[in-house]
């Protein structure tokens, strides 16, 4: 999963997760793969409890114009 | 009423007349409007509304509106029902104006004294054909194929700054435990703006890479003031945008165009900030919790359980040398206790035979001597026996052989008697058979001597 990190997103990492915690819960899988899922599904833990954290910090209002500008002075400093 | 005295300088240089109290204008206003010729008009019923002194609509069609009244006891007086929205009709009136006053606004209205149903209105229909249209070109199916995150971080909101919408969507949004930013986009819903200002709202919001969804919410109203919502462009602009559209969009009951071409319809803003949120922040915090246990157990016990196996393997063999010598002795001590078993039975059998043989030997001696001692006696029955049935015998043959001998035709033959014989040797018996012969023998006791029948002979009876 760590090549399809770049296009990420929650719903996928949620359902991925659920996927190695199936295989894990099978039985099946080797010590080697084990020890691989459990890496990969830690990773998406982490990604998921940021995604959480980050709609997690109170609801935050902006005017579409506030946005523009800050997404306008954003891109200056970045310049 | 402004006071003259205090009327202010006019505009210096505008060769217009005034300045005039606005009130004393409006007034004139009404009175001119008023006196506008009185006429018939048709158009489409739009939001029809009843009240207590007057009813209210609108007359449209597709390049113009009046806003309409009518007083209670008129409209009462045709007996008609509510007018449905697109219902044709023609109305009777004129012009009227309200000038308003320090405290209430002026308003417009088509005075009207008498109104005749003609039919139904086409707007509907074409907002039928729009429909058809957008739907044929493909325009309802690119929103819905649009992924719609499960957890955005932004959201874009279009609705009016003031009306409800706003709060619902909020709530919405708290009710999900989300806590993300919300971008407002402020603008009309409903007037001959709205619908070129919500297009360059939802175009602003997308052109945010930011923001991952938009709301597009508005309160209940009627299907007129909705219109809006079913301007052809808005709806083509929506159709191609990159982030998906929740509509929410007037009550359940009413379908806007907009409504189809959005990825999701929402029946309250409400909903449609749960639509923007599938996820529940809390539900999710907790799942994500489980799975992270989970993950740590299997992978825990995956560890533990083959360090436990290994362990076991570990001890295995000299496990297994130990199971098979207790195994063998087990077997070595079965196989001696079998041994003595069956050297003792063979013992107490061969005991038991000898006895039996020993019984069998008495038992036949004592029959031998029995024997003899029949024997003999039976000799000696058999020798007595054997002498009288032989005289027995010898006189009942010397009786058989005199009988015999008395019936011998030999002896007949002696006596004088011939036997007469055919050519074959056997006897004739008649006179009759010894005439049909043609040769005959007759049999003397010294010999044979043959003899013809003469044919010719008297028979002698």
């Amino acid at each position: 999963m760590a090549e399809t990190d770049v296009a990420l997103t929650y719903e996928a990492a949620c359902e991925r997760l659920e996927a190695i915690i199936a295989r894990l819960d099978s039985g099946e899988a080797g010590l080697r793969e084990t020890l691989e899922l459990c890496q990969e599904g830690r990773r998406h833990v982490e990604f998921c409890a940021a995604e959480l954290e980050a709609v997690g910090q109170g609801l935050e209002e902006l005017r579409l114009d506030e946005l523009v500008a800050r997404l306008e002075s954003g891109r200056a400093e970045a310049a | 009423m402004p006071d003259p005295t205090t009327r202010p300088a006019g505009i210096p240089g505008s060769g217009l007349t005034g300045p005039w109290p606005v009130g004393q204008y409006a007034a004139g206003l009404r009175e001119r409007l008023r006196g506008l010729t009185r006429v018939q008009v048709f158009g489409e019923v739009w939001g029809f509304k009843g009240g207590r002194a007057k009813v209210y609509f609108e007359l449209r069609d597709a390049t113009g509106a009046l806003p309409c009244s009518m007083w209670r006891r008129d409209w009462d007086a045709l007996g008609l029902a509510a007018l449905a929205d697109g219902a044709q009709v023609v109305a009777a009136g004129g012009c009227d104006f309200y000038p308003g006053s320090r405290t209430s606004s002026p308003s417009f209205t088509f005075d009207v004294t008498d109104v005749r149903i003609a039919g139904e209105g086409d707007l509907l229909a074409q907002l039928e054909r729009l429909r058809r249209t957008l739907h044929a070109e493909g325009l309802f199916a690119p929103q819905k194929e649009l992924l719609r995150p499960a957890l955005p971080r932004t959201i874009g909101v279009v609705c009016g700054e003031t009306g409800k919408a706003r709060d619902d969507v909020l709530a919405g949004l708290r009710r999900r435990g989300w806590g993300g930013r919300v971008v407002w986009a402020f603008a009309p819903v409903q007037d001959r703006h709205a619908a070129s200002r919500i297009t360059r709202a939802l175009q602003d919001l997308a052109a945010c890479p930011e923001v991952e969804v938009v709301i597009v919410a508005r309160g209940g109203g009627s299907l007129a003031d909705l219109f809006a919502f079913c301007d052809e462009t808005l709806c083509r602009t929506v159709a191609l945008l990159r982030i998906p559209v929740i509509s929410s969009v007037g009550h359940h009951t009413d379908r806007t165009l907009l409504d189809d071409v959005a990825a999701v319809t929402a029946s309250t803003p409400t909903h449609a900030a749960e639509a923007a949120v599938p996820v529940h922040c809390a539900d999710a915090h907790a799942a994500l919790r489980a799975g992270a246990v989970r993950l740590e157990r299997q992978g825990r016990r995956a560890i533990v359980e083959r360090a436990r196996t290994l362990a076991r393997l570990s001890r295995a063999p000299a496990e297994h040398v130990a199971r098979h010598r207790a195994r063998l002795h087990q077997q070595l001590r079965e196989l001696r206790a079998a041994a003595r078993r069956g050297v003792a039975e063979r013992e107490r059998a061969t005991r038991g035979a000898a006895a039996a043989l020993r019984r069998k030997g008495d038992a036949a001696a004592l029959a031998r001597t029995r024997g003899a001692v029949r024997a003999r006696a039976g000799a000696a029955a058999l020798d007595r026996g054997s002498s009288a049935a032989l005289e027995r015998r010898r006189r009942d043959l010397e009786r058989l052989r005199l009988a015999l001998a008395a019936h011998d035709p030999q002896r007949t033959l002696e006596r004088g008697y011939a036997l007469v014989e055919d050519a074959a040797g056997e006897p004739v018996t008649s006179a009759a058979a010894a005439r049909a012969q043609p040769a005959l023998t007759l049999r003397l006791h010294d010999g044979r001597l043959p003899v013809r029948p003469d044919p010719s002979a008297p028979r002698v009876p």
